[in-house]
């Protein structure tokens, strides 16, 4: 008996031998991080200012109350009532509508639902004294996102949210340098999204000493988040305020329309772009219909999102300007023109008849096209061709540069159109762009080889090439491409990939980083297309005769001081759908600075409706006009 | 006028009567003694003052409540000193069957449940533990059984002694209260070794326990924490643990954390912030672990150490077989208890609900222990008379 007592002793102590000395680090570890939790405290964002230091987003404080369903649901009803109702008194609100609040599924079980927002730091702080009688309560103040000017520029500025799985996967988890919490809130369209990195901030933390319950006893350190640094956009306020008033005078005027194949109410859409050519920055982009970007500050609800992303509500969340694909119609004649001058199939006075029609030559059948209205205009020259938009003229280039492929090769429409931007993403630097598309012979085969069933021909015919003069015949584009394309011309050639930020400046105004120009290409147009061309676009806007077909659009417009050299467009849709409108233009047409297009999707005749839009915008930019309600013109068939 | 040894005072009958029992006290075992509940009263202290305080309640409420568990143990040691242990023999059969009446009355209404076992009476704010004066009646009768007639035990005194201990196991299991079972079937385990049984015997009354331990938990008899907290000892798996796992790891992170010289009394995190639950109870080493470190701990491995040792050398000294018996029980009691209790703060021993021997906050631990310590004493200095 002896010699087990003293063994079990031995025992004992080299077991505490073992835990005491020998493995005694591991347990003060274990130990510390028991009673330690490191609490983030995020990070306030970077807010997003116009050029001249309007702020277009801000943070505010929001004490919010949230409610922890997964915690509720463990408890038995009455004690979930009680909860409710004990809360309810703190805030001063009806136990049956916080209550209501855990119905909310469009956010996931785990995650807290904000039950009040905004409410005082005297609840804040009683409900966190409370704890423990209310079970599953938590109140927190975050900085959330603050729109002083609700919906204004919602498609550029995007949106914040909570982050997903892959956000989270891709950007590196928290053990990382720079690394995001599961609860990170990050950019998720848009400026919020692009500049990210510099509008996020550095998150900091407290860590605080806690009892086997969770319950803090104090705070043992803290690290003070150091808020992300603020965004200059090149977006004028004022710029975009008016583009975005002017194409929503000009849109609600073109609603109410069914789609002819359904049968079902539509709302289309439009947008407008304005560039400045000289900095190569946007200066406004607006689409609508728009959004608010406020509704993302907490969760938006599925059917919210659901919503804005619903063709019958017109997607209200799509950026027309960058995702909308158009068949430019008459703006492309911009393409058409200086090809033909590049190839020298014309001169700036080659005269061309038009009689209102054009019979395809070599052609099968369907050969008779003719201008819009059938209107003809008689003897013309490139520069007359382009004011009145004769369609004739353009028709007969697109008909020769395939009779003379042989010598001016099968895509010289196309290549210019390449040398404009078409075709291609800007890289305005937004999360998504679309490229359009440039119809050819060769893209036209591919097609055709990869999918045979969904193309009646993989040829290319004569027609086809007419067709594409007019920016027609899966020709698309989208709205800052168009304006791009006229920026390029106007500058003479530097097509720049447009920023929409200035710079990046602290909390100080302290500039961090000047973002610069970027030069996508240096086009050389041909030699002498430019007056011509010139010529014709400001004919366009202020030529009485023969009359311009954005005449009446811009009548008593300040020409004298401020010429625009601009084009109509009218694109069909087909399907027995109303023609999209469109309006590209540059000004002052003598020493450019901004360059504009406007596309309103099935409003009608582009000198009608998308011109009296780009009228009211540069009149504002000119500083000659104050804007006025936009109302469709009468007269002009482009 | 007649004059009688009290009457004469202490010193007189100290200096006339040298083989006199005062004059044989074991001041060891009192030095020893002494010295654990010291420290238990301070280890109590620390495990419960902050938890008390942030109540609202008197920090002190454990400390002076363990005091008075103290002084009220140290009388009654005296009372079961100053008699002489011979005479306990005659009593040992109407206390037996006194502690068994207890232990059935607490299965019934009368008995009042804490942490799901049935095993104390409320009297008022003190509680009684009956199981805890089985152990010591129980104690007494197996000395006395086997105490008579010659060594080894024979085959009948070997089975009456089975079932006057077998009786309290199996009315203690029932409560369940698994650890004072345990301390029961030591207890038989180490008289029977000591008075001499045949090792077939012992050999026959193991197998039993297997088969009976085997049938339990073929029979599902077992309660499920029970079996989880011997799965979690068992298993080596971290993940497998359940949250009988978490409070083992809490307390052997607690034990660990104290390192070679401890994190100072009253600084201990684990225990200030109450990660060990049932700490000041069950779970004291983990504070004299954290906070006195390896330094303290071994210190009071040697003070048990010796208080093992003292009772052992009385068992040795012993006038008769009783004597040596009652020591051979009460040590069995004691190394079992303080092995299985720190062993399982220290992750070498499954869970059981045991407290520390003297160290624990508790009254009726403190009490029987005092008394077991008492019967000892009694034994050592009366090894002349």
């Amino acid at each position: 008996m002896a010699v087990v007592a003293v063994s079990l002793f031995a025992a004992l102590v080299a077991r505490l031998w073992f835990l005491q000395v020998l493995t005694a680090g591991e347990h003060e570890l274990a130990a510390e991080r028991n009673q330690r939790r490191v609490v983030p405290l995020p990070a306030p964002r970077g807010r997003i200012l116009d050029r001249n230091g309007e702020v277009l987003v801000a943070n505010r404080a929001s004490n919010v109350v949230t409610v922890d369903r997964a915690e509720l649901n463990t408890l038995d009803d009455d004690e979930r009532k009680s909860v409710f109702i004990r809360l309810g008194a703190i805030v001063d609100q009806p136990p049956s509508l916080l209550e209501a609040a855990l119905d909310d599924t469009s956010l996931g079980p785990f995650a807290p639902v904000p039950v009040v927002e905004g409410v005082d730091e005297e609840v804040l702080i009683e409900v966190r004294e409370r704890q423990s009688e209310l079970p599953g309560v938590d109140a927190l103040q975050l900085a959330v996102r603050d729109y002083p000017h609700a919906s204004l520029a919602a498609h550029v500025l995007g949106y914040v949210g909570a982050i997903n799985a892959d956000e989270l996967a891709a950007a590196g988890g928290p053990g990382e340098p720079g690394g995001y919490r599961r609860a990170s809130r990050i950019g998720k369209d848009g400026i919020e999204r692009a500049f990210e990195d510099d509008l996020r901030g550095v998150d900091g933390e407290v860590t605080l000493e806690v009892d086997a319950q969770g319950v803090p006893i104090r705070e043992l350190s803290r690290r003070e988040p150091v808020q992300g640094d603020d965004v200059v956009l090149s977006i004028d306020l004022e710029a975009q305020q008016v583009a975005e008033e002017a194409l929503a005078q000009g849109m609600a005027q073109t609603q109410g329309r069914r789609d002819p194949e359904t049968g079902e109410a539509v709302i289309d859409g439009g947008s407008t772009v304005v560039l400045d050519v000289r900095e190569g920055t946007v200066t406004a982009m607006a689409s609508w219909p728009t959004f608010f970007p406020a509704d993302f500050v907490y969760e938006i609800t599925p059917e919210q999102f659901a919503g804005l992303n619903d063709p019958a509500q017109g997607t209200p969340f799509v950026n027309r300007a960058l995702l909308g694909q158009y068949a430019p119609g008459s703006t492309w004649k911009l393409v058409t023109a200086l090809a033909g001058l590049e190839t020298g199939l014309v001169t700036p006075d080659t005269v061309i008849n038009d009689p209102g029609f054009f019979i395809i030559p070599d052609c099968v059948r369907r050969c008779r096209v003719q201008n819009a209205g059938a209107a003809p205009s008689g003897e013309v020259a490139l520069s007359e061709a382009v004011t009145v938009s004769s369609d004739v003229y353009f028709y007969s280039l697109g008909a020769r540069f395939w009779q003379q492929r042989e010598r001016l090769g099968k895509t010289p429409m196309q290549d210019m159109a390449e040398l404009l931007g078409f075709g291609t993403r800007t890289g305005v630097g937004l999360p998504v762009e679309a490229a359009g598309r440039l119809a050819s012979p060769a893209v036209r085969a591919a097609q055709y080889e990869a999918n045979p069933d969904a193309f009646l021909t993989g040829d290319w015919f004569i027609g086809d090439n007419v067709n594409v003069s007019i920016g027609q015949g899966d020709v698309a584009v989208t709205p800052i491409q168009l304006a791009n394309a006229y920026a390029t011309f106007a500058t003479g050639g530097t097509r720049y990939q447009p920023n929409l930020a200035l710079r990046i400046q602290n909390q100080d105004g302290t500039v961090i980083r000047e973002v610069e120009p970027r030069v996508g290409a240096q086009v050389e147009l041909p030699a002498g297309a430019r007056d011509p061309i010139v010529e014709g676009l400001v004919g366009a806007t202020q030529s009485a005769d023969p009359k311009g077909t954005a005449y009446n659009a811009f009548a008593g417009f300040p020409h004298d001081v401020y010429p625009v050299a601009g084009k109509t467009g009218t694109a069909q849709t087909g399907g027995g759908r109303e023609d999209d409108a469109l309006f590209a233009a540059f000004a002052p047409a003598n020493d450019p600075r901004y360059a504009i297009s406007v596309v309103m999707e099935r409003a009608g005749f582009g000198a009608r409706w998308a011109a009296p839009v780009a009228r009211s915008v540069l009149g504002s930019l000119s500083g000659l006009e104050e804007p006025e309600p936009v109302a469709p013109v009468a007269g002009g068939f482009a | 006028m007649q004059t009688t040894a009290a009457s004469r005072g202490l010193g007189a009958v100290l200096r006339r009567d040298p083989s006199a029992p005062w004059r044989h006290l074991d001041w060891p075992l009192v030095g020893a003694a002494l010295a654990i509940t010291g420290l238990g009263c301070l280890m109590v202290f620390s495990a419960t003052r902050t938890s008390m305080a942030e109540a609202g309640l008197d920090p002190y409420t454990y400390l002076k409540r363990q005091a008075v568990f103290l002084v009220m143990g140290l009388v009654v040691m005296a009372v079961v000193v100053v008699v002489d242990y011979r005479s306990y023999r005659d009593f040992a059969a109407a206390a037996y069957l006194a502690s068994l009446l207890l232990l059935v009355l607490v299965l019934t209404p009368l008995g009042t449940e804490v942490n799901s076992a049935q095993s104390w009476f409320s009297l008022g704010s003190f509680q009684l533990q009956p199981a805890e004066l089985a152990k010591l009646t129980t104690i007494i009768v197996l000395a006395a059984t086997c105490s008579t007639g010659r060594s080894p035990l024979t085959r009948q005194r070997f089975v009456v002694s089975a079932a006057a201990a077998g009786l309290p196991a199996a009315l203690v299991l029932l409560q369940p209260d698994m650890g004072s079972m345990l301390v029961l079937v030591a207890v038989l385990l180490g008289v029977m070794v000591v008075a001499g049984a045949r090792a077939r015997h012992l050999g026959a009354l193991v197998a039993v326990g297997a088969l009976g331990v085997v049938a339990m938990f073929h029979f599902d008899q077992v309660d499920d924490y029970q079996r989880d907290r011997f799965i979690d000892f068992a298993s080596s798996d971290e993940a497998a643990r359940g949250t009988s796992g978490f409070q083992g790891e809490q307390a052997e992170t607690a034990i660990g954390a104290g390192g070679l010289f401890g994190a100072g009394l009253y600084q201990g995190t684990q225990t200030k912030l109450g990660f060990v639950p049932e700490q000041q109870t069950d779970f004291i080493f983990t504070v004299v672990g954290e906070e006195l470190g390896f330094a303290g701990s071994a210190t009071l491995v040697v003070l048990y150490g010796v208080v093992i040792w003292r009772i052992w050398r009385t068992a040795l000294l012993a006038k008769d077989s009783f004597g040596t018996l009652l020591c051979a029980g009460v040590l069995a009691m004691l190394l079992f208890q303080v092995f299985e209790n720190m062993g399982m703060s220290m992750g070498i021993m499954p869970i059981t609900g045991l407290p520390l021997p003297l160290l624990s906050y508790g009254g009726s631990s403190m009490l029987t222990t005092c008394a077991a310590l008492g019967l000892v004493l009694n034994v050592h200095m009366r090894r002349f008379s």
